[in-house]
C-alpha cells in the first residue's frame, strides 16, 4: 500500500470512528450536539475529606432529603468503602465505612437535579410540634439585653416569619443598638464558627419560636470546593422554613441557592479521622440524566470525561482545548506560513491568555518580555554559560512578576494578582529563545518571530474560546479524532503556503 | 546607489505582469513557473529521500570531514577538536604557530557560533572586521559552544578549530567582508541548481540570503554567474562594491561539481546542499553538507526548482546507477542556463 493510500485510509477510519460515536451519541443516546439544545441540569458533588488515623473509619454525610426522595440521580464515589444510606423520618444520611485506614481519604456524593426547581428549603409540615426552645442562659446584664431585644422585636412583628426579617437585619446592620452589639460581642467571644447565626438561632428560641442550623450551596460554578453556606431553619407554628440569614426577607431562590441539609442534626460526622470537612463543587451539566444512566452502562463512557469526579473532570476543561490550540498552529505553520518561537508555545501561551482578559494578558506578556530581554542583555554582557542564565532569567522573570502584582494592585487592576498563575516557564522560555535569535538572526527576525507567535496565540485563543468549540471538545472527545484527521491530512498538504505567494512574488524567469 | 542597481526584467515583466504582482503570486502561477515551496521540499524530496538515520553524517561536522577526507576530497584542515572545558586552554597549542582559524561548533547550522580569526594583535585575537577578542572572549565562546549553546536542539557539542579560508582573489571581489561560498543543490546526486553567496555590508559577513546577502545564480553547465538577487530583487552591481556581479566565471567549476557529487555518494542522503568556498592556494575545499536546504536557490537562479527536479526523477528511474561522469553529464546538458555576454 503506498503512502498515500494509508494515509487515506488512517483519515478515513478516523473520520468513521470519531464521526460514528459522536453520532451514536448524540442520536441513540440524546446527548445534545449543538450546545443550545443542551438541558440544563445542575450537578452537586460533596466531596468529604479527612486524615485517616488508623482505625475502623464511619463516615456520616446528611443529605439532600428531596435527592433521596424523589429518586434523581444520586450516586456516591469511594474506593472500597461500603455505603449505605438511612432514612431516618425523611432526613436521610450516607454512610460510608471502611476497616481501618490511613492518611487522607475522600468520599463522593452527588446529586443532579434541573435548574430552576425548588431550593429545597421550601416550608415543610412538622412530624410533630416541635418542644419549645430552649430559653439561652446568658449572665446578668446579657440576659436582660437579650430580653430587650427580643421584646422589641416582638412588638413590631406580626409572625415568626417577621420576626426573623428583624431579628436578622439588626444583626446583619452595621448600625446596631448597643443591645445587640453588647450580645454580638458576648457570642464572637464564645468562638463559635458563626456568632451570628448561633445568635440569631438563641434569640429567636428566647422569642418562643425554635430555630436550627441548615445547609446550602452556592450554584455557581466559579468556585471549585466552596464550603457550606450556613442558614437557618425556623418553625412558624405549623411549617419549618428555611432562609438565608444574611439576606433574610428572601425566600431561597432555587436558581441560586441549593438546600443540602436541613432538620437540625450535624452535617458531617467522621469516627476514625481527624481534620474532616465537607466541600461542594457545583457544574452545570449539559447532558439529561436520563441519558446519563444509559451512557454510563454503555462502554462509550471510556470516552466521555464524566465518569470522573466534578471537582476532577474541571481539569480537562483546559486539557481537552490543547488539542484544538494545536490543531491551529499546525494550520498557521503550515498553510499559512507563519514563524513562531518553537512549535508549541503558541497553544501554552494561549492557555495562559484563557485564565485572564485577553487585553492585559497581552501587555503583561509584551511588558514582561520587554523587560526581561533588558534583563537578558545586561546578564549577557557577563557571558554566562547555558543553563545559569536560563536560571537567572526564571529568577527576574519571577521577580518581576511579582513587582507587577503589586504594582497593579497599588494602581486598582486586580489582574495583576492573577498574573502570578501566567505560567512562567513560558515567559523565560521566550526570553531565551527570542534573545538567542536576536543575537544571531538579528532583531527582526527576532520581533518576527514573538510578533508570529503572539498573533497564533491570539488566533488559537479565540478559536478555544468559542463555546460551541469547547462544548465538543469536552462532551464529545471522540471528534478529536477527527481533528486528528485533520491534522494528518495537512501532513500531507504539499502546496504553497499563503507567505509563499507573497515571498516569491517578485520570482521572475530568468 | 544601491536603487541604481535595481534592474527591472524587462522581457517577462511586461509580457506577464498583473496588477497583484506586486504584493503575491497566485499558486496557479508559481506551479507554473515550477517554484517550489517548503511543504513540497519535505514531504516529496527530503522526507522520501533522506532517511532520518543519515542525518547524524551532515550534523555532525567531524563526522562529514572525516567521511570526505575517506573519499580523497579536499577540506579546511582541522587544527583541533576542544571535546571538554579543560581543552579551552589548549587552543594555543593546537593552533600550532597558525595565526588565522576559525572556530565553530561541529553541531552548528546558519552559521550560528562560527567566529573566523584573521590574526593576532598582540594576545588578542583580530575578527576580519578588526574588532579583537581577548583570549578570555575566544575561551567563554568555547565554552558556549560546548554547552550546546549554537547546536541543534541544544544538545552537548565540541568546537573545531581548522584552517580559515583564503577566498580567491577572483570571489573576494564579489564579497564585502566575508567569505563567499557557493552552494550546489543536489537530487538523486545531479547537480539541480547551485549560486553564489556574497555578503554586503548589511548582511555583515554573514552569507544568508534572509540577512542581505546576495544571492548569485551560476549556470550548471559553465559555471558563470547569470543573475543576482539582494531581498529577493534583481540587482547586477554589488550594492556596496560597485563590481558587475552577472557574467564572472567560477574557477575550477568541474572540480566543485564532482565534490558535490562525491559528497552525495559519500552521505547517502537523496536530497541535499554541498556548501564549498574556493581557496587561494588549496583549491575548492568542502566546508559542510546541508540535509535541508533552502529555497532562495531558485530565487537567484530565476528558476523554479521543479523544473529541474522533475527532470531528474525522471533520469534516475530510467538509469538508477549510473556513474558521477554520466551524472554531471546530464546536468549540464539539460541545465544550462541563457548566458549573459562574458565579461571582457
Amino acid at each position: 500500500m503506498s503512502a498515500q493510500a494509508k494515509l487515506l485510509t488512517a483519515v478515513a477510519l478516523l473520520i468513521a470512528v470519531g464521526g460514528g460515536m459522536a453520532a451514536y451519541k448524540s442520536a441513540k443516546l440524546g446527548v445534545p450536539f449543538w450546545e443550545g439544545e443542551r438541558v440544563d441540569e445542575w450537578i452537586v458533588e460533596a466531596k468529604v475529606s479527612f486524615l485517616a488515623t488508623g482505625r475502623d473509619v464511619k463516615a456520616r454525610l446528611a443529605l439532600p432529603a428531596q435527592a433521596e426522595e424523589r429518586g434523581r440521580g444520586q450516586e456516591s464515589g469511594s474506593l472500597d468503602y461500603s455505603y449505605n444510606t438511612e432514612n431516618d423520618r425523611g432526613e436521610y444520611t450516607a454512610v460510608w465505612s471502611s476497616g481501618p485506614r490511613e492518611d487522607g481519604q475522600a468520599l463522593y456524593y452527588r446529586v443532579r437535579f434541573q435548574q430552576g426547581l425548588t431550593s429545597g428549603g421550601e416550608p415543610k409540615p412538622a412530624f410533630e410540634k416541635p418542644s419549645a426552645p430552649e430559653v439561652p442562659r446568658l449572665p446578668g446584664s446579657l440576659g436582660a439585653a437579650a430580653q430587650s431585644i427580643v421584646t422589641r422585636a416582638k412588638n413590631v412583628s406580626a409572625d415568626p416569619d417577621s420576626l426573623f426579617v428583624t431579628l436578622f437585619k439588626q444583626i446583619n446592620s452595621v448600625e446596631a443598638s448597643q443591645e445587640y452589639l453588647i450580645v454580638k460581642r458576648h457570642y464572637e467571644k464564645d468562638g463559635t464558627a458563626n456568632p451570628e447565626i448561633t445568635m440569631g438561632i438563641e434569640l429567636l428560641g428566647l422569642a418562643g419560636v425554635p430555630a436550627r442550623l441548615a445547609y446550602g450551596v452556592l450554584l455557581s460554578e466559579d468556585y471549585t470546593g466552596q464550603p457550606p453556606v450556613p442558614l437557618i431553619e425556623y418553625y412558624d407554628g405549623a411549617f419549618w422554613k428555611v432562609r438565608d440569614p444574611s439576606d433574610p426577607s428572601k425566600i431561597p431562590d432555587g436558581r441560586e441557592l441549593f438546600v443540602w441539609h436541613r432538620g437540625g442534626g450535624s452535617l458531617l460526622d467522621v469516627t476514625g479521622g481527624e481534620n474532616s470537612r465537607v466541600t461542594f463543587t457545583v457544574a452545570k451539566d449539559r447532558i439529561p440524566l436520563a441519558t446519563l444512566t444509559n451512557l454510563r452502562d454503555s462502554p462509550l463512557l471510556v470516552s466521555t470525561i464524566l465518569a470522573l469526579p466534578v471537582s476532577e473532570r474541571a481539569v480537562f476543561r483546559y486539557i481537552v482545548l490543547i488539542p484544538l490550540g494545536a490543531f491551529i498552529v499546525v494550520l498557521l505553520r503550515n498553510i499559512v506560513g507563519i514563524s513562531t518561537l518553537g512549535t508549541f508555545m503558541p497553544v501554552l501561551l494561549a492557555l495562559a491568555l484563557l485564565e485572564l482578559p485577553l487585553v492585559q494578558g497581552l501587555v503583561m506578556f509584551s511588558v514582561l518580555v520587554a523587560c526581561g530581554l533588558w534583563f537578558r542583555f545586561l546578564l549577557s554582557r557577563m557571558n554566562l554559560l547555558v543553563v545559569p542564565r536560563v536560571a537567572a532569567c526564571v529568577v527576574i522573570v519571577t521577580l518581576l512578576m511579582m513587582l507587577m502584582g503589586v504594582l497593579s494592585f497599588q494602581l486598582g487592576f486586580s489582574v495583576g494578582i492573577k498574573i502570578t498563575l501566567f505560567p512562567m516557564i513560558i515567559i523565560a522560555w521566550t526570553l531565551e529563545r527570542m534573545s538567542l535569535i536576536w543575537e544571531q538572526e538579528g532583531k527582526r527576525n527576532a520581533i518576527i518571530q514573538v510578533a508570529g507567535s503572539v498573533f497564533v496565540a491570539v488566533c488559537a485563543y479565540h478559536f478555544m474560546k468559542v463555546s460551541q468549540i469547547q462544548y465538543w471538545a469536552f462532551y464529545f472527545p471522540e471528534l478529536l479524532l477527527i481533528l486528528l484527521a485533520g491534522i494528518l491530512l495537512i501532513g500531507r498538504y504539499t502546496g504553497y503556503r499563503l507567505s509563499e505567494l507573497i515571498r516569491f512574488k517578485s520570482f521572475s524567469n530568468a | 546607489m544601491p536603487d541604481a542597481t535595481v534592474i527591472e526584467d524587462e522581457e517577462t515583466v511586461t509580457a506577464t505582469h498583473r496588477w497583484w504582482h506586486r504584493w503575491f503570486r497566485t499558486p496557479g502561477e508559481l506551479r507554473e513557473l515550477g517554484v517550489v515551496g517548503i511543504n513540497m521540499r519535505n514531504a516529496r524530496f527530503l522526507l522520501p529521500n533522506n532517511p532520518r538515520r543519515l542525518y547524524e553524517l551532515v550534523d555532525n561536522k567531524l563526522r562529514t570531514k572525516a567521511l570526505a577526507e575517506e573519499h580523497g576530497m579536499n577540506v579546511a584542515e582541522t587544527y583541533g577538536v576542544v571535546r571538554t572545558p579543560h581543552d579551552a586552554n589548549k587552543v594555543d597549542k593546537m593552533l600550532g604557530g597558525n595565526e588565522s582559524f576559525v572556530i565553530k561548533p561541529t553541531r552548528g547550522s546558519g552559521g550560528k557560533g562560527v567566529i573566523v580569526i584573521d590574526g593576532k594583535n598582540g594576545k588578542n585575537f583580530v575578527k576580519p572586521s578588526g574588532t579583537e577578542l581577548t583570549p578570555g572572549d575566544l575561551r567563554n565562546h568555547v565554552s558556549n559552544i560546548l554547552a550546546g549553546l549554537f547546536s541543534l536542539a541544544g544538545k552537548r557539542d565540541y568546537a573545531l578549530i581548522e584552517y580559515r579560508v583564503h577566498p580567491a582573489a577572483l570571489l573576494t571581489a564579489l564579497s564585502f567582508q566575508g567569505a563567499p561560498d557557493i552552494r550546489v543543490v543536489m537530487l538523486h546526486g545531479y547537480p539541480v541548481m547551485a549560486m553564489l553567496r556574497a555578503s554586503t555590508k548589511e548582511s555583515d559577513g554573514r552569507s544568508n540570503l534572509h540577512q542581505g546577502a546576495l544571492g548569485i545564480g551560476i549556470d550548471i553547465a559553465t559555471g558563470i554567474t547569470v543573475r543576482a538577487i539582494h531581498h529577493g530583487r534583481l540587482v547586477s552591481i554589488h550594492p556596496d562594491l560597485d563590481i558587475d556581479l552577472i557574467g564572472v566565471q567560477i574557477p575550477e567549476w568541474d572540480t566543485i561539481l564532482q565534490m558535490s557529487v562525491t559528497c552525495q555518494e559519500m552521505t547517502g542522503l537523496g536530497y541535499l546542499g554541498v556548501d564549498i568556498m574556493i581557496d587561494e592556494t588549496k583549491g575548492p575545499l568542502m566546508i559542510e553538507v546541508n540535509a535541508r536546504p533552502g529555497l532562495a536557490i531558485q530565487m537567484a537562479n530565476g528558476i523554479g526548482l521543479m523544473k529541474r527536479l522533475e527532470p531528474v526523477v525522471a533520469q534516475h528511474l530510467r538509469r538508477p546507477n549510473a556513474d558521477l561522469a554520466a551524472k554531471i553529464a546530464f546536468s549540464k546538458a539539460h541545465f544550462c542556463a541563457k548566458l549573459p555576454p562574458m565579461r571582457p
